[in-house]
């Protein structure tokens, strides 16, 4: 079998006193849609943080394509391919929208691939392109997380991880997120993606893991995990 | 009377550029750290000398190195850039010595208040000792080529004024459209708004904090060199008047708005420019009572964000 893209082993976390993540282990392939599901505060934001390196590892070891990732800053990771859309959108409110695509293609120096890229995004959210002279922070929440995929897009990433991109959407525009998700990674791209709506997640993921008070519970195919009893009770609301 | 009128109005617009200049400065570091460099009117003071310094000037009897200056004098354009650039690098060293090892504890950012500010000590004094405490006048060739005074409208103003006031609108215009247009200044401002975001983009934000510092030392020390061709250098401590004024300027205008630093300034300015001459000894306190009073109106400054758009 080939080298994942990503593998973290044994990762742990600690904030102070509090440990926020224990003995994760947890692989991407490339080409991947792997969920990573659990509750409020399961830990599911500090695994993206610590992989993008917001957060130092207290222990355990992250591997981008089989090399350690220890010591290199958070602006490092992009140019690496590791792209990170965090959570609550965090579009730059003071910017218009396409100044917020530009930034996203900050570290590359390609213009006519730059200027393809923006245009597939206005494809992928057509919203996006009728605001795009508008202040970002004048864009409802679904449009500022179709922005901040769109933005995280721009960067070209070879894995692109999403913190949580349905939250505080209305049903139709979660549908509407998942399904530009699910034509990337159609597209071919790998996709790390964390949700607490886990039945949006599992309709479109290949495989997911299940965190739970900072530890993996369960993994394994996402149609799998959609027959299981215990998921259902705990997630997915049935 | 036109003359007058004309005159004080470009006196006002004249020193309200240097204000503008300075205030900019706090405004770039601010906006990137949130917090204020108080080692900036250090190197306003370290512009003013080091311009004097490549333009020829001599070090006089109290200093460290009496009667020594360079061999040749650079032109006053050539002096003035390498005064701002030698000041960007000076306030480079700031950053460095008195902001970086805090961030990188982790400390209470309040906490560089005090470093900067013990910064800004060392470098006066520094300059104390190198250039001693007295004031310096600019070779009379600075300007040469340009006449005392110009004639507009039948009104008779310093030349030295207007381009004082030129040189302040074009750093700002410049300034304005790097922030606003480029690259590294659209990062400057996303590292501003949201520097854990900027990192995600691959923007290195320590980078631009450090840019930041350097630009604004560039700022100070361009404001130190003009003050000093335009008046002359009053002393090492001549930075911290205008430093102060500017953090009162940045105050007015509202804290990191660069639009607010500008027209700030200009307030500052006009209104130090209408207390008449045989009063100038009231010229701060009515600087400092306009601000009282506009803060009084609107506490977040004139064109200041209002606390919860801050985000």
């Amino acid at each position: 079998m080939s080298i994942p893209l990503l593998q973290l082993q044994g990762l742990g976390v600690r904030y102070g006193s509090v440990q926020a993540l224990r003995d994760i282990d947890l692989v991407v392939r490339q080409g991947e849609l792997v969920a990573l599901l659990g509750a409020n505060g399961a830990g599911k934001s500090s695994t993206l943080r610590a992989i993008s390196a917001l957060v130092p590892a207290a222990a355990g070891q992250i591997l981008w394509r089989g090399g350690s990732l220890a010591g290199v800053p958070a602006h490092r990771l992009l140019r690496l391919g590791i792209g990170h859309c965090p959570e609550g959108r965090r579009v730059l409110a003071r910017q218009s929208v396409a100044d917020n695509l530009v930034l996203g293609a900050w570290l590359r120096r390609d213009t006519a691939g730059m200027h393809s890229d923006l245009e597939r995004c206005y494809d992928l959210f057509p919203r996006l392109a009728e605001r795009r002279t508008q202040l970002a922070g004048a864009l409802s929440g679904g449009e500022q997380q179709m922005l901040a995929i769109a933005r995280a897009l721009m960067g070209r990433p070879t894995l692109l991880m999403l913190d949580e991109p349905s939250l505080g959407l209305a049903p139709k525009l979660v549908a509407e997120v998942m399904q530009a998700l699910q034509a990337l990674h159609q597209d071919g791209l790998t996709l790390l993606l964390v949700e607490q709506n886990a039945n949006a997640a599992l309709a479109i993921a290949d495989r997911a893991y299940v965190l739970v008070s900072g530890s993996i519970e369960q993994q394994g195919s996402a149609a799998a995990l959609r027959g299981n009893e215990q998921i259902k009770a705990a997630y997915l609301g049935s | 009377m036109i003359d007058v009128l004309l005159q004080t109005l470009l006196n006002a617009a004249a020193s309200g550029g240097v204000y503008a200049l300075v205030a900019l400065g706090y405004t770039l570091v601010f906006s990137v750290l949130g917090v204020i460099n108080f080692a900036q009117g250090a190197l306003f003071s370290i512009g003013g000398y080091l311009t004097y310094l490549l333009m020829g000037g001599r070090i006089g009897v109290n200093g460290a190195l009496p009667g020594w200056g360079l061999p040749a004098g650079l032109p006053f354009w050539l002096a003035l850039l390498l005064a701002a650039a030698g000041s960007g690098l000076v306030g480079l060293l700031v950053e460095r010595v008195a902001f970086a090892p805090l961030r990188r504890r982790g400390a209470e950012p309040l906490l560089a208040l005090i470093t900067s500010l013990g910064a800004g000590v060392v470098l006066v004094n520094l300059l104390q000792l190198l250039m001693g405490a007295e004031g310096y006048a600019f070779p009379e060739a600075a300007l040469a080529g340009l006449p005392n005074a110009l004639v507009i409208g039948g009104a008779r103003i310093r030349s030295v004024q207007v381009l004082l006031l030129a040189v302040c609108a074009f750093a700002v215009l410049v300034l304005t459209l790097w922030l606003e247009r480029s690259k590294g200044g659209r990062a400057l401002r996303a590292v501003a708004e949201d520097a854990t975001t900027a990192q995600l983009l691959g923007i290195n934000s320590e980078a631009m904090v450090r840019l930041a510092f350097v630009v604004s030392g560039a700022l100070a020390g361009l404001g130190g060199g003009l003050v000093g061709v335009s008046v002359s250098l009053a002393g090492p401590y001549m930075g911290i008047s205008y430093g102060l004024k500017g953090l009162a300027v940045l105050v007015l205008g509202g804290l990191g708005s660069v639009s607010g630093a500008i027209a700030g300034g200009l307030l500052m300015g006009l209104a130090e420019a209408l207390v008449p001459s045989d009063a100038s000894g009231w010229r701060d306190a009515v600087a400092f009572a306009i601000l009282f009073a506009v803060l009084l109106l609107r506490p977040s400054g004139l064109l200041g964000r209002r606390p919860v758009d801050r985000v």
